[in-house]
């Protein structure tokens, strides 16, 4: 489990680092199959039955194969495929989410001191920040989503380590709910990509009364 | 007891007629008002009965989350509700059939949901119940306020209303959650029994006054009034004024005896005052006005102030020594709540009939009326004497009651400030009644007496035998309560009398100020009609034999003969009131001059005059200025940038952390 921790620690810096998009969404598969990872190792030591590899392989279909099948199909289309215009540094992305990765640690000691699976409860806060400045710090459309799946990632991962285990009927609701706004989201993409012949979420600002 | 239920049923009924098909708009305004005139009679009849023999409480029971129960208190405000309902509903036969072709089916269902929503807030006995039928009742008189919305007049008003009243209803609810936090339930049988400090105490105080003097239209609340009652129909002015402001002193009054526990002395004394000068303040305005139905609505803010004076005269004398005494302040407010239902539901039903067969709401326009709707002008004529406070009409009982209250308080007083208070509400309640009398004797004579100031009079017709019909029994029962109002006191007095023990019976306080030997205030109506009709017989008699004679002549005019225009009009019969309360009302006068020829003949100039309501210019604009201005700093953070939202969220979500881990 530690070294699983240690590899999706990397994989979250690494995506706070990439700017291709194509090369993004492929680093958010690989995020989610070691969550899925992860969901099988926890269903193995506390689930029983359906529970030991139905997280998993729901993680598996949803988020490791059709969410970024999804995604890359979009970004198929469109024309200029890297995160170039940022006017924030995505040195700051990185730095920031050093800090957060700190202060998780910081917050997980005091708040729960001497927990079980203390790193994951860290981790996961850390996802859950990263893909917050992620959404906050550029300005794609499809680098957005990418922060919003980190997130669900990482809250996904909190309420694995807290509760070992959800039933069946949340897991299902809680997947069907990524689908859906991935859904929503490339539908909304592309019709930001017709309206304004890009996918930078700055024009937004136009529909500003 | 079950007659309640039959009247909820035949209510929604009424209101599931706003369904028919377009082709059955007639039918449809007929089953509505069938429906209507057969609930409220029945409600009329349930708790009149009630009242008067009943004992225990008239219904209680539930129904899905809606539990009711009605005690004596409601039972009196279930009265009135039937009684101007039953009345506006004959007249509403003939009145609504103006709007034909103008969403007729939805005025008729409307009708019946808003007596419906009435009903619903006096029997809710929960919480819960009770403002989800205020809020109906609230929604729905905004939809009847906004019948005519073609109007930018009526759109404006309606829309003012609402906002008004959702106002009033969350200072309610917060009232109801300060004390139901401390009760731990939102029954109302439990309600008062939670254990509250006094700061809790004077807050829920202040909010649920607050809330209910919006509904009542008390000062400085009731600038949606005015606007909102010339902007209804007729029939639904007249109950908004009738019924609805009433209810929100049942609301008060619930509050007061059962919710506040023990009342403090500054309460009644606030209560008191902002009452009375709502009554000086109303009545000054009503003189104003030129529209007939605005008139009216300043006219509900005096009487509305009236009743609440007197109510908080009853508080004051709850907290001194002679707090048996304290049952004549809360009689007064529920008798003239009763009268002035009857007398404003019949003006605003006389109104409606002028301004149908006239078309204009204007009392400039109007004039000689009288001799084209005979009927009108008397009905009208009984329901101004009403309001006028005339003896041997309804509105004179409640008044007088209201009167001997503060005889009352001045009697009881022992330091020198309640004296004070006791004098203050002798002058402003005289001053009050005399500006009302001022006030209708300027309508009647201008609408129906003199010479035809306009051609739309010329078109007048006498309206139908339904208008009639509701007109003349709202006049019959002005009549009827001001001649014999002993048996309806003493029947509304056991109302008030079930709230609290202690105090001294009617019967028993009767010989002080009502009539018998050894009072020293009497008011003996059948007396009093007795010796006026001697008295008038005689002078017919003296006048009817051969020396008397009728010599007719033009009235002497300086040698001209006079002009409709040079009659007393509307604006010139408050000229001395507007001069003396110039540092009130601030008029705005302006005089151009289209033609300026020699400074003796040959002038011509266009004044106008203008009176704005003090209220909304100096307290309402510069409110409405302040918030319009601290809104242009939130849109500072207002970029319209999603990512810039996000992190606020970020922000925030790291604020929390931080601070829980701290």
């Amino acid at each position: 489990m530690n070294f699983l921790v240690i590899v999706l620690l990397f994989v979250v810096f690494l995506q706070t680092r990439i700017m291709d998009l194509r090369q993004a969404i492929i680093c958010l598969s690989v995020q989610s199959a070691v969550i899925a990872l992860a969901c099988f190792i926890s269903g193995i030591a506390h689930g029983e039955g359906i529970h030991i590899y139905a997280p998993g392989l729901l993680t598996i279909i949803v988020k490791v194969l059709l969410v970024p099948y999804a995604m890359l199909r979009l970004v198929s289309k469109l024309a200029d495929e890297r995160e170039l215009i940022s006017e924030i540094n995505v040195n700051y992305s990185t730095a920031a989410s050093a800090v957060f990765l700190v202060l998780s640690y910081l917050i997980v000691d005091k708040m729960l001191p001497g927990v079980e699976g203390r790193d994951i409860l860290a981790l996961s806060i850390v996802m859950i920040l990263t893909g917050l400045t992620l959404i906050v710090m550029r300005s794609r459309a499809i680098m957005q989503m990418v922060g919003l799946i980190t997130m669900e990632n990482g809250i996904y991962l909190l309420g694995m380590a807290m509760t070992e285990g959800l039933p069946l009927v949340i897991e299902m609701g809680i997947f069907l709910d990524v689908l859906i706004a991935v859904m929503v989201l490339v539908i909304l993409t592309n019709r930001l990509r017709l309206s304004f012949m890009t996918t930078d979420t700055n024009v937004l600002r136009k529909l500003k009364g | 007891m079950e007659l309640i239920y039959i009247t909820l049923a035949v209510y929604g009924m009424g209101a599931a007629t706003a369904l028919f098909p377009k082709k059955m708009e007639m039918a449809a305004h007929y089953c509505a008002v069938l429906a209507a005139v057969f609930g409220s009679g029945a409600l009329l009849y349930q708790s009149a009965a009630y009242l008067m023999q009943g004992s225990g409480s008239l219904l209680s029971g539930s129904w899905a989350f809606f539990t009711f129960n009605a005690d004596r208190w409601s039972a009196v405000f279930l009265l009135i509700t039937g009684l101007a309902g039953t009345v506006t509903s004959i007249y509403a036969w003939g009145y609504a059939k103006s709007y034909l072709g103008k969403r007729l089916r939805l005025l008729g269902g409307l009708w019946n949901a808003f007596l419906l929503s009435m009903v619903l807030v006096l029997l809710a006995a929960d919480v819960f119940s009770f403002l989800l039928a205020w809020e109906l009742m609230a929604v729905v008189s905004f939809l009847l306020v906004n019948h005519e919305a073609e109007k930018k007049a009526a759109h404006n008003a309606a829309y003012q209303y609402l906002v008004m009243t959702h106002i009033g209803t969350a200072a309610i609810m917060i009232a109801f959650l300060m004390i139901g936090s401390q009760a731990g339930s939102l029954d109302f049988a439990v309600l008062g029994q939670g254990v509250l400090s006094d700061n809790v105490r004077n807050a829920a105080f202040i909010t649920a006054f607050a809330g209910f003097a919006l509904k009542a239209g008390l000062l400085p609340l009731h600038v949606w009034l005015p606007n909102a009652h010339p902007a209804a129909p007729s029939h639904v002015s007249a109950l908004m004024s009738g019924v609805m402001l009433k209810i929100a002193l049942y609301g008060f009054g619930r509050f007061v005896f059962q919710f506040l526990g023990p009342t403090e002395f500054w309460w009644g004394a606030f209560v008191l005052v902002v009452g009375l000068l709502s009554a000086v303040l109303g009545a000054l305005y009503a003189q104003m006005e030129k529209d007939i139905k605005r008139i009216l609505a300043y006219s509900s803010v005096e009487n509305m102030g009236i009743i609440f004076g007197a109510f908080g005269c009853g508080m004051v004398l709850m907290t001194t020594p002679r707090h048996d005494y304290a049952l004549i302040g809360f009689l007064a407010a529920v008798v003239h709540s009763l009268n002035h239902s009857v007398m404003k539901s019949l003006l605003f039903m006389s109104a409606g009939a002028v301004m149908h067969a006239t078309d204009s709401k204007d009392i400039e326009k109007m004039g000689g009326l009288g001799k084209l709707m005979p009927w009108t002008a008397v009905f009208t004529l009984v329901g101004s004497m009403g309001l006028s406070a005339l003896p041997l009409t309804g509105g004179f009982v409640g008044e007088w009651l209201a009167l001997q209250s503060f005889v009352t308080l001045a009697g009881s007083s022992e330091g020198q400030g309640l004296r004070l208070l006791g004098a203050l509400a002798f002058v402003l309640f005289g001053l009050a009644s005399a500006l009302a009398v001022g006030c209708f004797v300027r309508l009647y004579g201008v609408v129906f007496l003199g010479r035809n100031r306009s051609r739309l009079v010329e078109r007048a017709h006498e309206s139908d035998w339904s208008m009639r019909l509701g007109m003349g029994l709202a006049a019959i029962l002005v009549l009827l309560l001001g001649i014999v109002p002993g048996p309806v006191v003493a029947v509304l007095q056991t109302a008030v009398q079930n709230q609290q023990t202690l105090w001294r019976s009617f019967a028993d306080m009767q010989k002080v100020w009502w009539f018998g030997s050894g009072s020293y205030a009497v008011y003996a109506p059948l007396l009093l009609l007795t010796v006026l009709s001697v008295v008038l017989l005689a002078v017919a008699l003296m006048t009817c034999g051969d020396k008397s004679f009728v010599h007719r002549e033009v009235t002497w005019n300086c040698g001209t003969y006079p002009t409709a225009r040079q009659q007393y009009s509307a604006t010139g019969f408050s000229k001395p009131l507007r001069r003396a309360f110039d540092f009130l009302l601030k008029p705005k006068r302006t005089a151009t001059y289209l033609k300026k020829g020699n400074p003796y003949f040959g002038r011509q100039l266009e004044y106008k005059l203008s009176i704005p309501d003090q209220f909304t210019e100096k307290l309402y604009v510069p409110i409405q200025h302040y918030m319009v201005w601290s809104a242009s700093f939130l849109r500072r953070i207002q970029q319209g940038s999603v990512r810039l939202y996000i992190s606020y969220v970020m922000v925030a979500m790291l604020l929390v952390l931080i601070w829980g881990a701290m």
